[in-house]
């Protein structure tokens, strides 16, 4: 029985380890935007249950590195910075305006933001948003952030710090809440 | 497809650098056939001759001491004459290597090449900062002319070879390199990435056309050239999707808004020969495949599937052939 | 240690620490940050003669950001001296109900302040004759909510200006706006840009005979900068001066005479770019514009080239980082100079030119002093563009100097980066030895006082991918204090003498403008919000106040209806070094806000969002 479990283990750790890494190149892109994505968690009456559109690439350590390319690609960088914002907000951090689920990042990119986010919708095909979304979601720790290639972090400025999963935040960065921002 | 296509081959060479490098290569062959074709020989010679005194009864049995000596000066020569063959093999390979190694100082052509998972991102950087223009996977260069090229590299390690012309020279992320060739008779020759560099490495090729003076000048003149705003409505309707939807995200377009250099510069594909870094020759049906469904043909590629209604794709197909 | 020229002579380094060390006793009080610093005499060395500029008669007002044409910022009021300055109290306040960077200035008119917000852009007018200033009026533009994403470095702006009974100023969405200033109606409205482009308006306009001189925002989004004269009357666009492509965009024609042979040629904005880079290049114009009626000349500069990676755009790069001299009447230009040809570090041209008459050489030449982004200030003969001087102001590694012959900025090639390569040291940083920042002069001690950072930083070039609206800039920046570890310096500058006469030490950057007043007291403010004058001779600090939020605006003074003198400064922390605490961005990643935020790690922790006017008044 112990040797039964003991095998059933390592083929589901050796399957999922493969799930990891899988890269599929020909999929039919996910429903172009999840429908009904919610923004807000108020809701007017008995609140029904909405289960987030899951993102197929979440634990896909190609399409998070596929998500970092793109990022720099798409100029993502250009007001985000390499997650510590700039003319757009940080994404590094844990504060969300417009939510951090899958889905809200989804549509948020593809929609667009009345304070500053552009619009996405026809510009970046559906697979690769869902890279994208992968990636920013490692950003801030939401997903792992081992598919990462740290090497656009060689310039941060904590010594010793290989990435940015090394590197302490500072005592004094106490930040208001950021409701206000684009 | 390609005209004047030359079998991809060091064997074929049409240039100074290839032609020393094929000599040296003729060269090591030759010698080496021969001193195989000795030691052969010696071994045969030596079985017939160690058989017949087994079957010979008149001759004397061999004095242990004069055998030993014999043998002593016969590997001694063996010895001497492969260092003497190792010399020859060395000093030969040094004064070839000289003759590649200088970059001529005269090179009325620079060209700076990017490698790109997968594909070649060449710009001609002449003297006049204006002139400058960019291409993808298909270089031109006047024959009988020495090319300087600048290698460097965008992501990965990538390695140029193009056989019947150079031997092969590392493209390296940060750092620049630079390789010179010349090539001594018009045709085209193939190309490729010598250095393992992901997925679609095997599909990182690219041609060199060399041509006669004028007819390069030509070349030069038309690819300095923006692109054409298109006259007829569909193809004017192609520039529409090409610039509101994802092709401008990755592509630039000369003369129109698109400007990002993340894929090949299509100013003039339609001059090209071939697409998707010389996987497939460059006809409608090829190019409608390739947008629609990249990665079937280049599993891994960075060129993302597009979904177009028919009467857009067929519009923006139009466009891209327009691009002359 | 960053006055070069001061090292020389060591008796007057002794007598002037004396006379430093006499000061301090007198006013008994501290003099912070300015220890090592070596203090020099009051005045020129040895009564040497001093430069001056021509004033307007004073009124009392200040109806444009920098009061004068000249752009001097110089004001006659003297009822606050340095001898009582130290009495100042605030005498009332306003809160403008917006929390990112005020880098504007208030206007005084016919006793009736204006002021002008960042985005949303909305202009208060407050009553100054009755008790507390109440609102008479308020104008809201509504601008487009979405140009916040274009804008590079927070959604500032400069300030409004006063013409002809109106009150003009661009918003961020690239509108020029003329209000009546007495009722607040809208005269004209005229949209001169386009944010899908990239383009936004940040800049203060400047009214110029019948014209609004304005120009656009977005170097750093793949922007063409221009200049556009606006019909006053009617808000019709009268000329367009770009600062890239064919000599006709330019306004470049017969008229055209520059100084240096490098910058004659025909259409070089053209064939100074790669292709048709040009159109992407940048040289947007957002900073500060003068004017001289005698010569009938306006002088401004240019911005940096784009994107910011220089290995995409090989050449020259005209007319960006250029300082520009034309006829506003039809927008020709008359004589360019370009400060930073092909420039490597993002250093714009936009800076103040200080219009001022100074002895050069046994004899008083008309002369345009500019401190630019790349760390020298230029003394320039505003009638040919000839380059007098160029002298270092702050710790430069990046160049060596300026070739006065041939007017060529003499770059250190190691100091050029390329793509994937990362460059250590680079000096000034991005922002410049000094930023957008405006200076003061005063005629009474002949200095020119520089607000202004003392940064360094290390950079990587990366591929910049031009997609129209989104940013264009391909380099990857890590900025830090430069040399003494403090981050901003306050100069005061001889323009005579060509070098520092002192400076002032600050922690953060001085990313305030300054205000000089003929009671010899300069007003700066600082980015963890203390407000201060000091002593326009010898720097020493007379009085400080503590705002509610970190200082980035541009003081003001002016005569109130009850005849007092009064000193106005907003209060409101942002702008591209108050990013960090405006856009609530995240130290852990040195990259952010295009680097500037690595060097400002602790400013969360010294200031807090902000937007008020503070005004004071002796008691």
């Amino acid at each position: 029985m112990r040797r039964v479990a003991c095998l059933a283990l390592v083929v589901a750790a050796s399957v999922g380890g493969c799930r990891r890494e899988e890269r599929r190149f020909r999929e039919s892109p996910p429903a172009t935007t999840p429908s009904a994505v919610r923004i807000s968690s108020l809701q007017p009456g008995t609140v029904a249950d909405t289960t987030p559109a899951s993102n197929p690439y979440e634990a896909s350590a190609y399409a998070q590195s596929e998500g970092q390319r793109l990022f720099g690609w798409y100029n993502c960088a250009g007001c985000h910075a390499n997650g510590g914002g700039g003319m757009g907000p940080a994404l590094m951090d844990d504060e969300w305006i417009y939510g951090s689920a899958p889905d809200q990042i989804y549509s948020t990119i593809v929609q667009g933001r009345p304070n500053g986010m552009p619009s996405f919708a026809g510009k970046i095909p559906s697979p690769q948003i869902w890279q994208i979304v992968t990636y920013v979601r490692s950003l801030s720790g939401l997903t792992p952030m081992t598919g990462r290639s740290a090497r656009a972090e060689h310039m941060n400025f904590y010594q010793g710090a290989q990435s940015m999963q090394g590197a302490q935040k500072p005592k004094h960065a106490f930040r208001p809440p950021a409701s206000e921002f684009p | 497809m390609l005209q004047g296509l030359h079998t991809q081959s060091v064997l074929d060479p049409v240039g100074p650098l290839a032609v020393s490098t094929a000599r040296l290569w003729w060269f090591s062959l030759s010698v080496a056939t021969v001193v195989y074709l000795l030691t052969v020989g010696a071994l045969c010679w030596a079985l017939a001759r160690a058989r017949r005194r087994e079957q010979s009864t008149t001759e004397p049995p061999l004095d242990p001491v004069a055998a030993e000596s014999r043998m002593t000066r016969g590997v001694g020569i063996a010895i001497g004459a492969t260092v003497v063959i190792l010399l020859v093999f060395l000093g030969y390979d040094l004064s070839v290597g000289r003759t590649l190694s200088p970059i001529p100082k005269a090179h009325p052509l620079t060209i700076e090449l990017t490698g790109h998972q997968w594909w070649w991102e060449a710009t001609y950087a002449d003297t006049s900062v204006h002139d400058r223009f960019t291409t993808a996977n298909e270089i031109h260069v006047p024959v009988g002319q020495p090319v300087l090229f600048l290698l460097s590299s965008n992501d990965v390690i990538h390695s140029l070879w193009v056989p019947n012309l150079a031997g092969k020279k590392d493209l390296i992320p940060g750092y620049t390199q630079s390789f010179w060739f010349r090539a001594d008779s018009a045709g085209t020759y193939r190309g490729q990435c010598a250095e393992f560099c992901g997925h679609q490495h095997a599909k990182m090729a690219m041609f060199v056309i060399a041509e006669p003076l004028e007819e390069y000048q030509r070349w030069v003149l038309s690819q300095r050239d923006t692109a054409h705003t298109p006259l007829d409505s569909v193809a004017a309707h192609g520039r529409e999707v090409f610039l509101t939807g994802t092709c401008a995200m990755c592509h630039a377009i000369g003369g129109t808004a698109a400007g990002s250099h993340a894929g090949p510069d299509l100013t003039h594909l339609a001059s090209r020969r071939t697409i998707a870094a010389g996987s497939l020759p460059n006809t409608r049906g090829n190019l409608a495949g390739w947008i629609v469904d990249p990665q079937g043909i280049k599993p891994g590629a960075k060129m993302p599937p597009n979904l177009l209604r028919p009467n857009d794709l067929d519009a923006l197909l139009t466009y891209l052939q327009s691009l002359k | 240690m960053t006055i070069r020229s001061s090292m020389q002579c060591r008796p007057r380094r002794v007598l002037a620490s004396v006379m430093l060390l006499l000061l301090a006793a007198c006013t008994r009080e501290d003099v912070p940050g300015r220890a090592n610093e070596p203090a020099k005499p009051a005045t020129p060395a040895g009564g040497a003669p001093r430069a001056s500029a021509v004033l307007d008669p004073e009124d009392g007002q200040w109806t444009r950001p920098a009061k004068s044409l000249s752009a001097i910022r110089y004001s006659q009021l003297a009822e606050i001296t340095a001898d009582n300055v130290k009495n100042l109290r605030p005498a009332w306040s306003f809160s403008t109900s917006v929390l990112r960077g005020h880098e504007e200035a208030p206007l005084v008119v016919n006793n009736t302040m204006y002021i002008l917000t960042p985005f949303p852009n909305l202009l208060y007018a407050l009553d100054l004759t009755k008790s507390g200033a109440p609102m008479k009026w308020m104008y809201n533009p509504k601008p487009q909510s979405e140009a916040q994403g274009v804008a590079c470095c927070d959604v500032v702006n400069r300030g409004p200006v006063f013409a002809n009974g109106m009150i003009v100023f661009t918003t961020l969405d690239n509108h020029v706006i003329a209000v009546d200033a007495a009722t607040g109606t809208e005269r004209w409205n005229t949209k001169v840009g386009e944010i899908n482009v990239g383009e936004t308006m940040t800049m203060a306009p400047l009214v110029v005979k019948n014209l609004v001189l304005v120009g656009n925002s977005g170097g750093e989004m793949g922007v063409r900068g221009w200049l556009k004269a606006l019909d006053l009357g009617s808000g019709a666009v009268r000329w367009t001066a770009y600062s890239t492509g064919p000599d006709s965009d330019v306004l470049i024609g017969p008229r055209f005479k520059p100084f240096y042979p490098s910058h004659r040629g025909k259409d070089l904005g053209v064939s100074t770019w790669p292709g048709t880079q040009w159109k992407i290049g940048g040289g947007t114009v957002w900073g500060w514009i003068s004017y001289d009626p005698a010569l009938n000349l306006v002088f401004y500069g240019t911005a940096n080239p784009g994107p910011w990676n220089p290995d995409q755009r090989p050449g020259d790069n005209k007319w960006t980082s250029t300082m520009f001299a034309r006829d506003p009447d039809t927008g020709e230009a008359v004589w360019a100079y370009q400060m930073s040809p092909h420039d490597l570090h993002d250093y714009d041209g936009v800076n103040e030119s200080l219009l001022l008459d100074v002895p050069w050489k046994g004899q008083t030449r008309k002369v345009l002093l500019h401190p630019d982004r790349n760390g020298y200030v230029y003394l320039m003969d505003r009638t040919t563009g000839e380059v007098l001087s160029a002298e270092p102001f702050v710790h430069i590694t990046t160049t060596h100097g300026v070739d006065l012959k041939s007017g060529a900025l003499q770059y250190e090639p190691s100091k050029a980066g390329h793509v994937g390569e990362v460059v250590r040291d680079i000096c000034p940083a991005s922002p410049g030895g000094k930023d957008w920042q405006p200076s003061s002069f005063s005629p009474r001690t002949g200095f020119v006082y520089l607000p202004h950072q003392n940064l360094c930083q290390d950079a990587e070039g990366l591929e910049a991918n031009y997609i129209a609206g989104t940013p264009y800039v391909g380099m990857n920046v890590r900025m830090m204090a430069g040399p003494g570890g403090h981050r901003g310096e306050l100069t005061a500058w001889d323009p005579a003498a060509a070098r520092a006469a002192w400076k002032i030490t600050e922690d953060l950057p001085v990313w305030s403008g300054t205000l000089a007043t003929a009671g010899d007291v300069v007003f700066y403010g600082t980015m963890d919000g203390w407000f201060k004058a000091i002593d326009a001779r010898t720097g020493t600090e007379l009085w400080k106040y503590k705002t509610g939020s970190g200082i980035i605006g541009q003081p003001i003074t002016y005569r109130g209806p009850d005849g007092k003198q009064y000193v106005a400064i907003m209060s409101g922390v942002g702008g591209w070094a108050g990013g960090i605490v405006a856009g609530n961005l995240d130290p852990r990643d040195s990259s952010a806000a295009l680097g500037f935020a690595a060097a400002m790690k602790d400013l969360p922790s010294k200031t807090t969002k902000g937007g008020t006017l503070y005004v004071f008044a002796l008691p």
